[in-house]
C-alpha cells in the first residue's frame, strides 16, 4: 500500500485554489462574513492544515474548496474546473470521483456493516470494491471489523472507517473537517496518521482542526481569523 | 454482496421503520378489496341465481293476461334462429341472498321439455329422482338446497311461506338434487297448472346456437315497444340475461358510486397518512441522505433511491394485502357464505382493480413531498448541526 497514485495526472490538474472567495450569510437583515476575499492555492500531494479559532471560517473554507458550498463572491476551483461555472450535478460528480470526505462525526449508515459503509463510496459496489475496502481496512489495522455494525464499533474505529470510506474512490483530495474533535488524543492521532498516509501515496489532504498538535505532520498550515487569511506557509 | 443502498438491504435491516408503513398499505388494500368484493357479491349473487337465462329466455304476459298472445308465439316460432318454443308454468321458492330473501323460479315443464332444458344448462340429477307428473314435487340444484338447508324429502314451498310471490297452497317437497353450472329448479307443468290456476303461463324459448340467444332477445324485444310483425313489449315481459344485467347495473349504480367515493376517500386519507409516515422516517434518515449527498451522490440518485424504496414497499404491501384479502375472504366464504348457499368470489379481479390506485397514490404522495425536501437539502447544514 505504498505505491504512488495519481502519477498520470499533472500538478495543474490537481491543484485546489480559491480566488477572492467570499461567503456571506444574511441573518435577520444582518450580514455575516464566513469568508472574506480569501485567495489560496494548494498544490497537490501535500498535507494542509486549516486552523483558527471558533467562527474563523475554517470549515467554510473547506466546504468552499470542496464544492459543498458555493462562494457568494470570488471562485473556487480544482485544476481547471471552476465550481461556479459548472452545474450542481457536475460539482457533485467531482466530489464523488475526485474527493473524499471525513467529517467531525463519522456519519456511518447505522444499518450497514463497516464494509458496506465503505463500499457505499465506491464508484460501483462490486466484488472489486469489496476487496479494495478489505485491503484498506487491513492497512489501517482494522481487520475483523468489516462485518460489525457502527453500533458495535468504538468512536475511533468509526472515524477510521469513515477515513477508509473517504479513500475508496482513490480521491485526489481528502477533506477532513475536525476529524479528531470527537475523539480522545490517542484515537485522534491514529486518524491523522491514516490521513497523512494518503499524502504519502501522492494524495492531497486538507484537515480543519483547532488542535495544533494534530497538525504536527502537516506540510502547510493556513491560519484564518474572522473569515480572513492571516497566514499561510510551509512549516 | 448486495448493493448496500438497495431497498431490500434497507427493508431487511429496518423492519421497525418499514413494517408500520407496510401494515397501513396492507390494511388499506384489505379494506377496499373486501368492501368491493362484498358489494360485488350482490351482483354476482343475482347473476348466478339467474344464470340460467344465458341458456334460455322466458317471457311472461303483462297485465291481466294469463298467456302470451298466440300472434306473439307465432313471431317467436318464425325466427330461424329459434330452436324450441314451449309453454311452462312457474311457482317461486324463497332463497337467502346478501340482500335478503329472493324468490327463485321453479319451472314447471313437461318431462320432454324438462330433459331438453337440463341438457341446455348442462345439468343432471345426482340424487333422488325427477318430480312426478302432477305431484307437489321439485328437483333443485345443490346450491339452492344448501341455501335453503333442505334435503330430499324436505318441503321447499308451502302455504306458510312468507313474503311476496313465493309459496304454494300445498307443500312442495324436494325429491331430487341437480348438479350443474347454474342454479336450476324444476317441477311438473301439470302440477303447476292444476295448483296455480291464476298464475300466468310463461313462454320459454331457446336458440339453435346458444350464442344467438342475446341477439334473438334484442331483435324480439328491444327496450321500445315493437309491433308490425315483431313482439309487442306491451304484452309481455322478457326475463333475459341482458335485461337482468342492465337492470342490475342500473339499480347498483348508486351503490357503486358511493363505493367509489368511499374508496377514493380511503385511498386519499391512507396516502396522506403513509406520505406523512414516510416523511417522518425520512426526517430520521436526513443525515444519511446528507452524507450521501456530500460524498457525491446526485440529488436524482437520492430521489431515485426514495422512489425505488417507496415503490417496492407499496408493491410488496399491495401484494401482501391482496394475499391477506384472498385468504380472509376464502375462509369467510367457506365458513360463512357457502354453508348458507351465498355467493362471494374471493378472487374477484374487479374488486382488486379498486385497490390498484393505492400503491400509485402512496408512492406519488410520499415521493413528491420527500423529493421537494431532497431538492432543498443542504448537506453542510445537516453535517454541521451534528
Amino acid at each position: 500500500m505504498t505505491e504512488t497514485l495519481f502519477s498520470d495526472r499533472t500538478v495543474a490538474d490537481r491543484t485546489l485554489a480559491c480566488e477572492g472567495a467570499t461567503l456571506e450569510y444574511s441573518d435577520a437583515g444582518r450580514t455575516t462574513f464566513a469568508l472574506r476575499d480569501v485567495s489560496v492555492t494548494l498544490p497537490p500531494g501535500k498535507f494542509y492544515g486549516i486552523m483558527g479559532p471558533s467562527g474563523s471560517g475554517k470549515s467554510s473554507l473547506l466546504y468552499v474548496m470542496s464544492g459543498l458550498k458555493e462562494p457568494t463572491g470570488g471562485s473556487a476551483r480544482f485544476g481547471g474546473f471552476v465550481y461556479n461555472r459548472n452545474t450542481e450535478t457536475a460539482v457533485t460528480d467531482l466530489r464523488r470521483t475526485r474527493f473524499g470526505f471525513v467529517f467531525q462525526q463519522p456519519f456511518l449508515l447505522p444499518y450497514l456493516t463497516a464494509l458496506e459503509n465503505i463500499v457505499v463510496a465506491a464508484p460501483l459496489p462490486d466484488k472489486a470494491a469489496q476487496e479494495k475496502a478489505m485491503r484498506l481496512l487491513a492497512h489501517l489495522g482494522m481487520d475483523g471489523l468489516e462485518n460489525k455494525q457502527p453500533s458495535q464499533l468504538s468512536g475511533g474505529e468509526k472515524q477510521r472507517v469513515s477515513v477508509v470510506r473517504a479513500m475508496m474512490s482513490d480521491p485526489d483530495v481528502i477533506f477532513a473537517d475536525e476529524p479528531t474533535a470527537s475523539l480522545d488524543r490517542k484515537n485522534g492521532f491514529r486518524v491523522i496518521e491514516a490521513l497523512a498516509g494518503w499524502r504519502d501515496r501522492g494524495g492531497t489532504v486538507v484537515v480543519v482542526t483547532h488542535d495544533g498538535d494534530m497538525l504536527a505532520g502537516a506540510d502547510t498550515i493556513i491560519h484564518l481569523r474572522d473569515g480572513e487569511l492571516t497566514d499561510e506557509g510551509d512549516k | 454482496m448486495r448493493n448496500p443502498l438497495s431497498p431490500l438491504t434497507y427493508f431487511s435491516r429496518n423492519p421497525g421503520k418499514v413494517l408500520p408503513m407496510g401494515f397501513v398499505i396492507v390494511l388499506c388494500v384489505f379494506l377496499i378489496a373486501s368492501i368491493a368484493t362484498m358489494v360485488n357479491s350482490i351482483d354476482l349473487t343475482i347473476l348466478t341465481i339467474y344464470g340460467y337465462t344465458r341458456s334460455f329466455t322466458y317471457a311472461i304476459p303483462q297485465r291481466v293476461s294469463l298467456r302470451i298472445p298466440e300472434e306473439q308465439v307465432k313471431i317467436m316460432k318464425a325466427d330461424p334462429r329459434v330452436d324450441r318454443v314451449f309453454e311452462g308454468s312457474v311457482f317461486f321458492t324463497n332463497i337467502k341472498t346478501v340482500m335478503g330473501r329472493f324468490p327463485f323460479v321453479v319451472l314447471g315443464v313437461t318431462p320432454d321439455n324438462r330433459d331438453y332444458l337440463l341438457k341446455r344448462v348442462d345439468t343432471g340429477l345426482i340424487a333422488g329422482r325427477m318430480p312426478a307428473e302432477g305431484m307437489p314435487e321439485a328437483a333443485l340444484s345443490e346450491p339452492i338446497a344448501q341455501n335453503k338447508k333442505v334435503k330430499i324429502g324436505d318441503i321447499i314451498a308451502g302455504p306458510t311461506d312468507a313474503g311476496g310471490i313465493s309459496g304454494s297452497p300445498v307443500a312442495v317437497r324436494c325429491v331430487g338434487i341437480l348438479r350443474g353450472p347454474v342454479w336450476f329448479a324444476v317441477t311438473s307443468k301439470s302440477f303447476c297448472d292444476q295448483t296455480f290456476i291464476t298464475s300466468p303461463r310463461c313462454l320459454i324459448y331457446t336458440t339453435k346456437n346458444p350464442d344467438d340467444l342475446f341477439g334473438v332477445n334484442n331483435t324480439m324485444l328491444p327496450p321500445v315497444n315493437k309491433k308490425n310483425g315483431k313482439l309487442d313489449g306491451t304484452k309481455l315481459n322478457l326475463l333475459s340475461y341482458q335485461n337482468l344485467v342492465h337492470e342490475l347495473r342500473d339499480s347498483l349504480s348508486s351503490m357503486f358510486l358511493i363505493m367509489g367515493v368511499v374508496n377514493g376517500t380511503v385511498i386519499f386519507v391512507i396516502s396522506l397518512m403513509s406520505g406523512m409516515l414516510a416523511n417522518i422516517y425520512f426526517t430520521q434518515r436526513i443525515s444519511e441522505f446528507a452524507v450521501l449527498s456530500a460524498i457525491g451522490y446526485r440529488r436524482s440518485q437520492l430521489i431515485g433511491r426514495i422512489v425505488a424504496e417507496t415503490a417496492l414497499l407499496t408493491t410488496i404491501g399491495w401484494l401482501v394485502g391482496a394475499l391477506v384479502t384472498v385468504t380472509f375472504l376464502t375462509i369467510f366464504k367457506t365458513a360463512v357464505f357457502e354453508p348458507r348457499g351465498l355467493i362471494i368470489d374471493p378472487q374477484d379481479l374487479y374488486a382488486y382493480k379498486w385497490t390498484i390506485p393505492i400503491p400509485f397514490a402512496i408512492t406519488a404522495f410520499a415521493v413528491t413531498t420527500i423529493s421537494i425536501r431532497l431538492m432543498k437539502l443542504d448537506p453542510v447544514s445537516i453535517i454541521e448541526r451534528r
